[in-house]
């Protein structure tokens, strides 16, 4: 299956890699993929050119409350280490992360592929699905950060107002970066054989009609998320207009002291001395927008995929329709 | 008393006090040694003769007091005492002989248990340790007479032959006379006594020691009788008067307080009788007055009225002074009344009603002046001014009181509501003493005090009577008892009465709300239910104060009981809801204080508030109460929540069974249900499943039966009418739950399942179609549900709601807009909006699209 290609796409980014290269060996092959905790894991790999080659990787060990004071770093640097004694390369080039139903975005994920990214400049984080993947299409996506976003988590300015500054959106916050998968000969041979030698009814899994069970999970999550960008955005709400009270009263204040000033200036008598006004009006503490805009950034993931799922599984339907019509008539 | 024996001699007396009037003696005995002097020549024979007859005259003594005071365990007690001290004595009763003195006692003993015995009337006024005294004091006095057979015959016969010696000296002396007349009653013991002497005296026979008693109480009465003499010249009343010392002497404690009472020789007339009530009323209240001692003074007073004929109204004026002093003991108003105060009261007011029963020209009231009394003057009618109403009522009060600072599960709270039946006896009385003199307003509070003590109670009787098992009555109290009138009857009677009379608005409401109380505890819902809406309270009763607040929730509570047991869990979950949704049953029932309140309060709320606990005996079981509720709570919501699986704004019927479960989910490990609740909740799983049968097992198994089902009159009926909707409720459930997975299902099939009958399956069935709870039509031919397969499926649902939740959304963000901040971000456009208002277009189309496969 790893053999499919992504085919690169056209566009151009402004960033240091262009394209990743995956080794077919690469595959975060762990076993807690099969359930529902999150793995994670390193990538290692090497820059060529503006291509980005990931040649291994390796998990980082599964965290349980009893060993808290287990040093990551220390494991991480042990681990490639001993990579390095086999000969195999080294270079840390980011990580990888599973998903469910693509529900990835998060604050987490926004730190740490920004530290990665701030100490490599060309890391990349790995989305895995394994779910959709063992239903039969590789789910397998590169992300980076936008630089403008970099640029914000760099001066970690979340208001509204920086955001607006930097003009980001949800929809430019993460970059793709187009995969292809490249596979040794041997490993080809081996897909091709397998492939012939699986019967007609392994494949059908992508023909499976029902859909109900991965909509209604995607659907209950997106609702999750809607009801917290509902919570956030009543929350913007009313810090909008109690700044906008504040503000109308400090409006009302000034104005009131020009005018008192103005009757004492024609009274001959010294005006009034100036008062901190921003001591008097202390604004609210605006919400951070951050979380907001991740909310929407991972609601537009959810459509995305809800969209690709129901369009794969529209044209599914009328097949089968179509099928069965010829079945009837015949 | 006549003057046939003022002759006798004072030698025993102790304090000699009367040596010095001694005269010669008229007998001739030799061994009657005039004084101290004389006396002390036969000492060495004397002593221990002396010495042990002492005692038993002593104990003598205080038996015939206590004869006098009709104190039956007194008597029993010295009785024994008796018994014993002369054993002791027997060396020397066998060598002198049976004293006269004890004999006497003995047949005057016997004479008057008979008497008290015979007495019907005045046993039933007895109380219980006086009634159950007698009953062993007179066993015991036969058994033991019979050793003295020989001696009480002849002594008897002395009697008989001495009162026509009294009767001649009656003829001799004409003062002396009326006075015993007067006394004749109390004293006649006394003649008896007399007789006996001069008997001794003309035959000489007797004993040194008898004639020594004798002389002994001789001299006593002697005594007085100089003292009377000497009265007699002032005045007659002074006669009268003697009989009232008499009389107060009598009682040991009030010897002392004879002297604080008149001066002696004062005249005792009514005038002076209130004068001295005005003074001692005076003192009430005071600081330092002993409240004590004052209740024995209006009692001494209340002697000497009696006793010198001073007429009912002024004693009618004295016992309600000693009532209302008997109240005013506790000057704590929280404090409750000690059960000695509590038995006396009780007497009081008991008497008190006597005199008023007898004597139709009393009038009394609460609006008459003082200065307006009318209380000697015998051919008018009394006039006094007091209220037996408010008595009672206060009486009724610190019996609350009482029973509400016992231990609920002692033996003592047992006994102290036995008193419940005097209570009820003394306001019966006072019921029908206003009846007949009372104005509406009186007869409609004592009404409500009836109706207050008949409410809660339930009436098995009429309960047994309409079962048809009236027949089987063991013993006569039952039979009596059952001839009583229905409390429904009186109930009805009271109520209306005070519907249609009653001017405050308070009592109608107390009323309405007892009668309410009451037909819900007999199950007669609908009359109830009418009665409550008809009234309106339920729009009002927050107006009301605290005791008729927890008068209407202990109201509600029946009702909601009630209509569990008549099946109709709708209104039993809504009249049960108010109580049990804020979890504070047992406050708003006043059936205990909820700790967690403590701070909250300060001491002084507290005291109020546990003044207005009700008494343990009227208690609503709270288990019971919780039960019920849960149960109807459960029979509603889990057909409910089956129906609204997938709604996205469902509604809980009820919070605390949602708690309920949830406290049930939380468990870990689920063992077999221990607790009513967790009975409950174990049905309620079994239920959503639609499994009737185990949902039946955990509510109707041994332990719910003792815990609560048992605690119905109708036990069975109750359990009938729970399987019976745990089928049905079940039924639904299943059908709502699986009805996805069925194309049709055969009503038959339906009714083995549950084991109800085709036409309940049917009715149940066509109930849920009309209501559009169920998608099916019924096909009539082959008695099958077939269903339509409309109903939305879940994907369908979650994207409703989906849809729902992003319009909530938008016009939060649309009110961002409003606040013209400008766009931030541009993190929302409306081309993203509608990109997923067109997603759920096709995911609709989508679902549609899959229904037709």
């Amino acid at each position: 299956m790893a053999s499919r290609k992504e085919a690169p796409s056209g566009k151009s980014l402004d960033s240091p890699v262009r394209q990743i290269q995956i080794e077919g060996l690469v595959r975060p092959h762990h076993q807690a993929l099969q359930g529902s905790e999150v793995v994670q894991g390193v990538l290692l790999g090497l820059v060529v050119e503006d291509r980005l080659e990931i040649t291994n990787c390796f998990p980082f060990p599964q965290h349980t409350e009893d060993d808290a004071d287990f040093d990551e770093v220390q494991y991480q640097m042990e681990m490639m280490r001993s990579l390095r004694h086999v000969n195999i390369d080294h270079l840390h080039v980011g990580w990888y992360q599973s998903t469910f139903y693509g529900s990835f975005v998060s604050r987490a994920l926004l730190d740490s592929q920004f530290s990665y990214q701030h100490a490599i400049e060309e890391s990349v984080v790995l989305i895995y699905d394994p779910i959709k993947t063992a239903q039969g299409s590789l789910c397998l996506k590169a992300y980076r950060l936008t630089p403008k976003l970099m640029e914000i988590c760099r001066e970690k300015d979340f208001s509204a107002d920086g955001l607006k500054k930097a003009s980001v959106g949800y929809e430019n916050m993460f970059e793709e970066v187009p995969i292809v998968i490249k596979n040794s000969h041997l490993i080809n041979v081996l897909l091709w054989e397998l492939e012939d030698k699986s019967t007609a009814a392994d494949k059908h899994e992508l023909l499976n009609l029902s859909s109900s069970t991965h909509l209604e999970k995607s659907l209950q999550m997106l609702m999750d998320r809607v009801d917290e960008m509902s919570q956030d955005i009543v929350k913007y709400n009313n810090y909008c207009r109690s700044l906008s009270k504040q503000q109308q009263q400090k409006h009302q204040y000034i104005q009131r002291r020009q005018q008192e000033n103005a009757q004492r200036q024609s009274r001959g008598e010294p005006p009034l001395p100036e008062e901190d006004l921003s001591k008097m009006f202390k604004p609210p503490q605006p919400p951070p927008r951050m979380d907001t805009l991740l909310i929407a950034s991972q609601l537009s993931t959810y459509c995305q995929t809800i969209k690709e799922f129901t369009s794969q599984n529209l044209g599914k339907l009328f097949m089968a329709e179509a099928l069965q019509g010829t079945s009837s008539y015949s | 008393m006549s003057r046939f024996f003022a002759t006798g001699s004072d030698s025993e007396s102790e304090e000699s006090s009367s040596a010095d009037e001694i005269t010669p003696k008229a007998t001739g005995t030799t061994f009657n040694k005039p004084n101290k002097e004389a006396f002390t020549t036969n000492l060495i024979l004397c002593c221990p003769l002396r010495f042990r007859f002492e005692e038993l005259t002593n104990i003598i003594k205080t038996i015939r007091n206590a004869m006098k005071i009709r104190d039956m365990s007194k008597c029993l007690e010295e009785f024994e005492q008796l018994y014993r001290a002369f054993l002791k004595s027997k060396t020397i009763v066998d060598k002198e002989g049976v004293p006269q003195f004890y004999i006497r006692l003995l047949a005057d003993l016997e004479d008057y248990l008979n008497q008290l015995w015979e007495d019907k009337e005045g046993k039933k006024k007895m109380n219980k340790n006086n009634a159950k005294a007698l009953s062993t004091l007179r066993q015991k006095i036969r058994k033991y007479n019979k050793d003295f057979e020989t001696e009480i015959a002849s002594y008897k016969e002395v009697l008989n032959s001495s009162t026509n010696v009294i009767s001649l000296c009656r003829c001799q002396d004409e003062e002396s006379e009326s006075d015993d007349d007067e006394d004749s009653e109390d004293w006649g013991s006394d003649s008896v006594d007399s007789g006996g002497e001069s008997e001794d005296n003309e035959g000489a026979a007797a004993s040194l020691a008898v004639v020594f008693l004798k002389k002994y109480k001789d001299g006593r009465r002697k005594r007085h009788k100089k003292i009377e003499q000497v009265e007699e010249e002032v005045d007659e009343d002074g006669e009268a008067e003697e009989g009232g010392w008499e009389k107060v002497k009598g009682g040991v404690p009030l010897v002392k307080e004879k002297p604080k009472m008149f001066a002696k020789g004062t005249e005792i007339n009514s005038a002076v009788v209130i004068k001295k009530l005005t003074e001692i009323l005076q003192a009430r209240g005071k600081k330092g007055t002993d409240r004590a001692a004052q209740i024995e003074l209006l009692h001494a007073l209340s002697g000497i009225s009696n006793e010198n004929n001073l007429g009912q109204g002024i004693l009618v004026k004295i016992k309600f002074n000693i009532i209302a002093s008997l109240y005013d003991y506790n000057t704590n108003l929280a404090a409750f009344m000690k059960p000695e105060m509590w038995k006396k009261c009780l007497e009081c007011i008991d008497e008190l009603l006597d005199i008023l029963f007898e004597n139709n020209n009393i009038f009394i009231g609460e609006n008459i002046a003082e200065d307006s009394e009318n209380l000697a003057i015998s051919d008018q009618p009394f006039r006094v001014r007091g209220c037996i109403l408010t008595l009672v009522e206060r009486m009724d009060e610190e019996f609350t009181k009482i029973m509400q600072n016992t231990d609920p599960h002692s033996q003592e709270y047992v006994d102290n509501l036995k008193d419940e039946g005097r209570v009820c006896g003394i306001i019966d009385r006072l019921l029908q003493y206003l009846e007949s003199k009372g104005s509406t307003e009186e007869v409609c509070r004592i009404y409500l005090r009836r109706i207050m003590h008949t409410y809660y109670k339930f009436d098995y009787k009429a309960h047994r009577r309409s079962l048809g098992l009236q027949g089987e009555t063991k013993s006569e109290q039952d039979q009596e008892e059952s001839e009583g009138e229905d409390s429904a009857i009186i109930m009805d009677r009271l109520c209306k009465f005070i519907y249609a009379k009653d001017r405050t608005d308070r009592i109608r409401t107390c009323a309405i709300l007892c009668h309410i109380y009451h037909h819900a505890l007999h199950s007669r819902w609908y009359q109830a239910r009418d009665l409550m809406l008809m009234s309106h309270l339920q729009d009002n009763i927050q107006h009301a104060d605290p005791p008729v607040q927890i008068l209407y929730n202990r109201t509600m509570v029946q009702l909601g009981i009630c209509a569990f047991r008549q099946g109709m869990i709708k209104d039993a979950h809504n009249a049960l809801l108010d109580i049990q949704s804020s979890g504070r049953a047992k406050e708003l029932l006043g059936q205990g204080l909820l700790m967690r309140n403590m701070q909250e309060r300060n001491a002084e709320q507290e005291k109020i508030e546990k003044r207005r606990q009700v008494p343990f005996h009227m208690h609503i079981n709270l288990e019971l109460l919780e039960c019920v509720y849960l149960v109807s709570a459960m029979l509603l919501e889990i057909p409910y929540m089956a129906a609204h699986e997938f709604d996205a704004r469902r509604r809980m019927i009820s919070k605390q069974f949602h708690h309920q479960l949830r406290v049930g989910e939380r468990q870990p490990l689920l063992g077999p249900p221990e607790s009513m609740r967790e009975h409950v909740v174990a049905a309620s799983k079994a239920m959503k499943m639609g499994d009737w049968r185990t949902c039946h097992s955990f509510i109707i198994n041994e332990k719910m039966n003792s815990k609560v089902w048992d605690l119905f009159p109708e036990t069975q009926c109750v359990r009938e009418m729970l399987v019976r909707k745990i089928q049905e409720e079940s039924l639904r459930t299943y059908l709502f739950t699986y009805s996805s997975v069925y194309d049709s299902i055969s009503m038959e099939t339906l009714s083995e399942m549950f084991e109800l009958e085709l036409p309940t399956v049917h009715s149940i069935i066509s109930k849920m179609i009309i209501n559009e709870e169920l998608m099916a039509s019924l096909d009539q031919p082959t008695q099958t549900v077939v269903m339509h397969r409309t109903e939305p499926t879940s994907l369908q649902n979650m994207a409703l709601q989906l849809a729902e939740k992003l319009g909530g959304l938008v016009e939060n963000n649309e009110r961002v807009f409003d606040l013209k901040q400008g766009v931030y971000g541009g993190y929302f456009n409306r081309g993203q909006y509608l990109a997923k208002i067109q997603l759920f277009e096709y995911l609709e189309s989508e679902g549609a699209k899959k229904s037709q496969y």
